[in-house]
């Protein structure tokens, strides 16, 4: 490390130092400036409504599902797949669990825990459904060899036309218990301080668990070795990730009294922590990665291609369950034209979160980031009035600009904006003999000197 | 630079040209002149900016990114963009062909630059133009023949060819013959000649040696971003170890590390193996071959391209290419059951793909996820990768292996190839397998980084593992393997110990069915 | 009982004021209260949610809520669900207005069952909720409800029908019909056909009307999304199936878009026209009756509609209770809701004249 220390260029210290302040992140910074932009543009133009608490839950209740699918999507976009089918699956399971429950009485029981085990069988009966949906299509898929795009095109027709044949194409009502995974709060307790007390001790559990990952971290880079970032960038970036949860907890807690931060958004909160740790730290996350890099290296290697491939189409359909029972409880209905154009919302999501269409490229976390940027333009924009013309023609472009932007500075060979914030930090350096100049170390994505290992993206091989 | 009190008429100039990336200066104060008519070399090791040179001489890298002139047909020329220098008659042919497989000789020829009447393409015309230009570089193939049915040498001329319709003078060829076979390379090196002869310059870049030294006129070497010096090949008497010594700026005494310890028992066995074609189910492509490998040995197959040497090695590999029909495979003389990929790995058997980027590498990824991932198990508890754990291992192999690199957490896409190379040997070398088997270990890369796969190649089998190595190179095979097995049309034809064996003797058992044929 | 609901509800406003005050959160008012009785602003943000644009009625409402309350002093945020994902665009639109601090919120549903949730968190931020054409289902929120009389739509289009048959086919005793309906997500589809079956049934029953698809039920006769496309297909459908030989008399068509695509069905068959019912009196529509072509249409004047709106908004300003004619027939599953029904009216080729007389668009179409 002293070594790069003292060759480094001196003027790019400070910027080296600050890029730190994101290390270990993905591409995801690039959008995640562009999120917090817009969310300040519209906080100004919105006279404040935007940071409203109400607006938050609305904000988060009202796109709950589709940040779920993307998560799902993410991991079929990485493997080199696509799901159009997600929307008709999310509503097959949808109609399904409401006639389920409507169908439920349990005579000898108590009130509340009749509705429990109906509230309980119905969400038990759409995750089995969603799984058996995902093995049907991760079956075609992974095993028969028909593209994913022709075997959930198929699905897109199939469990449309399901939802309509269980439902007599009609809306079902939920009980009124279920519609707390989609609409529902945290039961208030204790003495009350003005605040939400269960929001209060969430937000203050993320606080622990975020010194605790930081802390975790350090200690992880110094058993590597690794070039630790001084301890100030630590610092700095807890400060600004704890205010922002410190904030996130106050806004949330002092909306209506009878609500907290919303169910809806915990489950989200608990399947992107799940989900990112799945993707990042497992070796079936992995494998989902080489699968979608180069899938003939992956077979080379050991990989078993199918069993991947099954899991995350199989996956998907598990997650569409989950995102459709979170509608119908947000709606408090089933009905046939539930889930129309959510797989493009959720592919969206996962391409404005830095995802490469031909595969092995993407985030958890920047496809929810992705997916909030498309939902707080659609809230502000609404907020302000416009209409729903004009705001389907801001989200189209803003898609084509955001994934055009990155595609173009990669393109130029130039660092691109979120490749400029997002490097990862290396560990040790090693100048051996012979080595190229002390630059080299700058940890910069950039068509590199080396020659035969830099061309431009068309030009690279694709598995 | 030396050459300038020369009075022969210059075509190029290069001026002190220097470029940057954020960090690195790949050309360094580059000087270059190229005499009208002459073929003139540049070699140097991967990554030394012989093919930035290039890119910045024919504008892919415009005017203004970098410092110093050019002069070219006694102008200082300023190119914008590839168009521009095409405009004034300097064309490059990159390694990778810029061919459309699916469209026909005539339609890739006029590409962009149609010959129309009226605005609708003249076909007539395009095929008669097509005729004369295949004729000029030696082809008589019919001009509706679809690029994807003409062979990779044929395809390369079909490129030159390309660039004469675009009135070419100074022509550029990135590693033209990395991926031809003798023939085509020899066709390929006379046609130089051949437009040497009317006038055309060319600028040649090249890893064989051999060649260069064959067919340039001038040789300039770079070393580490910089011009170290331009020889001429007729009066300075250079060889191919007077440019070796100036790329690697020291003389590779010996180019292939000493056998040391000792050949043990016999460590695995093929038996009979019979491997039929994927798609043909008449084609046998590996018949009845019996083979042995002992501990410490390198075992050197010797076949020309297409004689079944990958097939072989990939249907032992977990059935990973073919129908498989019958044979038995033994290790420490015990038969073992490998049917897919995972058993293979479990049973200690290693394959390096010949073709890194396509089979051996995710290109997405860096370089610790890409060293652990033939063997995640191995630094997972339970399905959790341990990243520190990962990070130790990948570094481990960074020194061990000198993959030149600041740190395991770079791309593996911006590794060159003899680097890349290492990366994937150190990615089976961490699955602890006691047999590796390597399929071109050393296709382009570059003869530093050959001398140093070698010796892990040597280090290996003197750690008691038995190595099967593949290669198209006679005399690396002859310089590293202990013993050399020849293989043709799918099936062994000849076994003898390198001691014993040369060049000529292998090519015969390479190219004839006959078994045990006559040692000379 | 209505002052204490006042004074509970000034309670309730005082109250939030107060603790909005010490930086902290309002409380809910009770979901029960008739929110907005003690009136509000004469300025104040009316929101109206209308469903996506897929007929000119919903297009010249939204014109005339935008006039008509700028007109009466009101901030109108009027607002279209897109045609994509138009159920949760119209929920979000709905929150966005309670964010907004609307203190009337006039909703066309794209479908009444699944908007129980953001009127309950309209009710709650004090907001009056008016379901607008189309009943809002599964929930105690909602507080009126203002439409044309939609079974009596049905019955007049099935009483048309039949006069339509008895007129253009004098000397038959029978007659071939075919039935449709609207779409399954819209509660007023099942409203129109249940009306207008009250009127058929019996004939289907005593042998005057024979369906012969044998398509009765509702989920049969449906036109998904209440789409041209569908109802076309549909048409094609059954002509070829089962009017080979067959002669066509009459088709119960819910509405004009439906009734064109079923006319254009009919013509691309090459069959002779049959007595098509239809609703709204849309432009085309007209212009076909006068042509001889479809036989009748229902007038539902939309001004009239949108003016009876903005009457109620202006009475819930000043903190009166509006006008409601009907307080036992919309039960939407939770509470029967108080309702305002304007009467419909029949037009065919020899009344249009007369009953369009004074619209500006319509009427000169008559002549």
């Amino acid at each position: 490390m002293s070594e790069t220390a003292t060759r480094a260029p001196e003027k790019s210290g400070g910027i080296r130092e600050l890029r730190k302040l994101f290390a270990g992140g993905g591409r995801q910074y690039g959008i995640l400036g562009a999120l917090v932009f817009i969310i300040v543009f519209f906080q100004i133009f919105t006279d404040g409504k935007t940071l409203d608490p109400i607006n938050l839950i609305n904000l988060i209740n009202g796109n709950a599902y589709v940040l779920v699918l993307a998560i799902g999507m993410v991991m079929v976009i990485v493997a080199g797949h696509i799901d159009l089918s997600v929307g008709s699956v999310a509503a097959f399971v949808g109609i399904v669990v409401a006639q389920v429950m409507k169908g439920l009485s349990f005579p000898g029981l108590p009130e509340g825990m009749s509705s429990f085990l109906t509230v309980f069988i119905g969400i038990i009966v759409g995750l089995i459904i969603g799984a058996l949906v995902g093995a049907w299509q991760g079956w075609w898929v992974a095993y028969v060899g028909v593209p994913a795009f022709i075997v959930t095109l198929a699905g897109m027709l199939l469990f449309r036309g399901a939802n309509q044949f269980v439902g007599n194409s009609t809306s079902i009502p939920v009980p009124q218990e279920f519609k707390f995974i989609g609409g529902g709060f945290l039961n208030d307790f204790g003495p009350d301080f003005g605040f939400s007390n269960p929001t209060l001790i969430l937000g203050a559990l993320v606080v622990v668990a975020v010194i605790w990952q930081e802390r975790r971290s350090r200690v992880a880079q110094r058993k590597m070795g690794a070039d630790i970032a001084p301890l100030w960038v630590s610092i700095v970036r807890l400060v600004v990730v704890l205010a922002v949860v410190v904030g996130a907890t106050l806004l949330f807690a002092t909306g209506r009294v009878g609500t907290s931060f919303p169910i809806a958004g915990i489950i989200l909160g608990v399947l992107v922590l799940g989900y990112s740790f799945l993707t990042n730290n497992t070796t079936i996350g992995r494998h989902i990665f080489a699968v979608g890099g180069n899938w003939r290296a992956a077979e080379l290697s050991g990989v078993n291609i199918r069993k991947v491939n099954f899991f995350v189409m199989a996956n998907m359909s598990v997650i569409a369950a989950l995102a459709g029972m979170i509608w119908i409880a947000r709606s408090a209905a089933s009905g046939p034209g539930d889930g129309v154009g959510w797989e493009l919302d959720a592919i969206s999501a996962v391409f404005i979160g830095g995802a490469a269409v031909s595969g092995g490229i993407g985030t958890v976390a920047g496809s929810i980031i992705g997916g909030l940027v498309i939902a707080v333009l659609n809230n502000g924009l609404q907020l302000l009035s416009v209409g729903a013309d004009r705001v389907q023609m801001i989200k189209g472009l803003v898609l084509l600009i955001a994934v055009g932007v990155d595609v173009y500075s990669k393109r130029q060979g130039r660092p691109s904006i979120i490749g400029l914030l997002t490097r990862k930090r290396g560990g040790e350096l090693d100048v051996s003999p012979g080595a190229k100049p002390a630059g080299t170390q700058t940890p910069t994505p950039s068509a590199g000197g080396a020659e035969e290992t830099v061309r431009p993206p068309d030009q690279q091989p694709r598995g | 630079m030396e050459l300038e009190g020369n009075s022969e008429p210059t075509i190029l100039e290069m001026r002190s040209i220097t470029k940057e990336f954020p960090g690195v200066k790949a050309l360094d104060e580059v000087s270059l002149t190229v005499k009208v008519g002459e073929i003139h070399a540049i070699c140097g090791e991967n990554g030394a900016g012989k093919s930035t040179l290039m890119k910045v001489l024919s504008g892919v890298y415009p005017f203004g990114t970098y410092a110093g002139d050019i002069v070219y047909q006694g102008k200082t020329v300023k190119f914008r963009d590839i168009k521009q220098s095409e405009a004034d008659g300097i064309v490059i042919i990159h390694q990778e062909l810029a061919l459309i497989p699916l469209l026909s000789i005539t339609e890739n020829l006029f590409l962009g630059n149609e010959p129309t009447k009226r605005g609708v393409i003249d076909w007539v015309s395009a095929q008669k133009m097509a005729r004369d230009l295949l004729a000029r570089v030696g082809l008589s193939d019919d001009p509706d023949t679809l690029i994807k049915d003409i062979g990779v040498g044929k395809q390369q001329l079909v490129e030159i060819a390309k660039a004469l319709h675009k009135s070419v003078k100074l022509l550029i060829l990135d590693e033209p013959t990395a991926a031809l076979n003798e023939s085509d390379s020899q066709h390929l090196l006379d046609l130089l000649r051949g437009l040497k002869g009317r006038g055309i310059t060319s600028i040649i870049i090249s890893h064989k040696l051999n060649e260069i030294e064959a067919i340039a006129d001038e040789i300039t070497i770079i070393r580490d971003g910089k011009a170290i010096e331009t020889l001429n090949v007729r009066d300075d008497g250079v060889d191919e170890d007077r440019i070796i010594r100036g790329m690697v700026g020291r003389t590779l005494e010996n180019r292939f590390p000493p056998r040391i310890g000792d050949v043990g028992e016999v460590l695995f066995e093929v038996k009979n193996w019979n491997v039929r074609h994927p798609l043909v189910a008449d084609r046998m492509v590996v018949k009845n071959s019996s083979f042995t490998v002992r501990r410490g040995e390198v075992v050197g197959f010797a076949g020309l391209m297409g004689a079944g040497r990958t097939e072989l090695a990939m249907s032992i590999f977990g059935r990973s290419y073919g129908v498989f029909q019958s044979g038995a495979l033994f290790k420490d003389g015990k038969e073992i059951k490998v049917t897919n990929v995972q058993d293979a790995i479990d049973n200690g058997i290693a394959y390096v793909s010949e073709d890194r980027k396509a089979l051996g590498l995710n290109l997405l990824d860096d370089i610790k996820r890409s060293v652990v991932s033939a063997k995640l198990s191995k630094i997972s508890k339970g399905s959790v990768v341990d990243k520190v754990e990962e990070y130790q291992a990948s570094e481990r192999y960074r020194k061990s292996l000198r993959i030149k690199t600041p740190t395991v957490y770079e791309g593996v896409n911006k590794l060159s190839g003899g680097n890349q190379q290492k990366v994937v040997l150190a990615k089976w070398m961490f699955t602890d397998p006691d047999i590796l088997i390597l399929d071109e270990p050393t296709r382009g890369i570059d003869v530093g980084a050959k001398t140093e796969i070698y010796g892990i190649i040597r280090d290996l089998a003197a750690q008691g593992k038995g190595v099967i190595m593949i290669s198209s190179e006679l005399p690396e095979l002859l310089g590293v393997s202990d013993r050399i097995y020849t293989i043709f049309e799918g099936a062994i034809t000849n076994e003898m110990s390198a001691d014993e064996a040369d060049p000529e003797t292998l090519m015969k058992s390479m190219t004839s069915t006959e078994k045990r044929a006559p040692k000379l | 009982m209505k002052k204490i609901v006042i004074a509970t509800t000034a309670f309730a406003a005082i109250a939030a004021l107060t603790l909005a005050g010490c930086a902290s959160r309002a409380p809910e008012s009770g979901t029960d209260s008739t929110a907005g009785a003690s009136g509000f602003a004469a300025d104040a943000t009316i929101g109206v949610a209308l469903p996506d644009k897929t007929s000119e009625n919903w297009v010249l409402a939204g014109q005339l809520f935008t006039d008509g309350l700028t007109e009466a002093g009101f901030k109108p945020d009027v607002q279209y669900a897109p045609a994509t994902g138009t159920v949760p665009e119209q929920q979000n639109q709905i929150n966005s207005m309670v964010t907004n601090g609307a203190k009337v919120i006039i909703i066309g549903a794209k479908d009444g069952s699944q908007l129980s949730t953001q009127v309950e968190a309209a009710n709650a931020a004090g907001a009056t909720v008016i379901a607008y054409d189309r009943l809002i289902l599964n929930t105690d929120a909602v507080d009126y409800y203002l439409a044309f009389d939609n079974f009596k739509v049905g019955e007049l289009q099935g009483q048309a029908l039949l006069d339509g048959l008895k007129a253009k086919f004098a000397d038959k005793a029978a007659y071939n019909i075919e039935l449709f309906s609207g779409s399954p997500d819209d509660n007023n589809a099942g409203v129109f056909f249940a009306g207008a079956m009250s009127v058929l049934q019996p004939k289907i029953d005593d042998g005057t009307l024979v369906v012969v698809s044998g398509q009765t039920a509702v989920a049969q006769t449906a036109t998904q999304g209440w789409l041209a496309q569908n109802a076309q297909s549909r048409m094609d459908t059954l002509l070829a199936a089962n009017y080979q030989g067959v002669e066509l008399d009459g088709v119960l068509s819910p509405n004009d878009t439906l009734a064109r695509a079923i006319i254009e069905s009919v013509k691309s068959a090459g069959k002779p026209l049959p007595v098509v019912t239809g609703q709204d009196s849309e432009v085309e529509s007209v212009k076909s009756i006068m042509a001889g072509e479809q036989y009748m249409t229902i007038y539902k004047d939309t001004r009239a509609l949108v003016a009876q709106a903005i009457v109620m908004v202006q009475d819930l300003q000043k903190g009166n209770a509006p006008e409601t004619n009907d307080t036992e027939s919309y039960d939407n599953g939770v509470k029967v809701v108080p309702s305002y029904l304007l009467a419909p009216l029949v037009v065919t080729k020899d009344t249009a004249a007369e009953v369009y007389a004074g619209n500006t668009s319509l009427e000169p179409l008559t002549k």
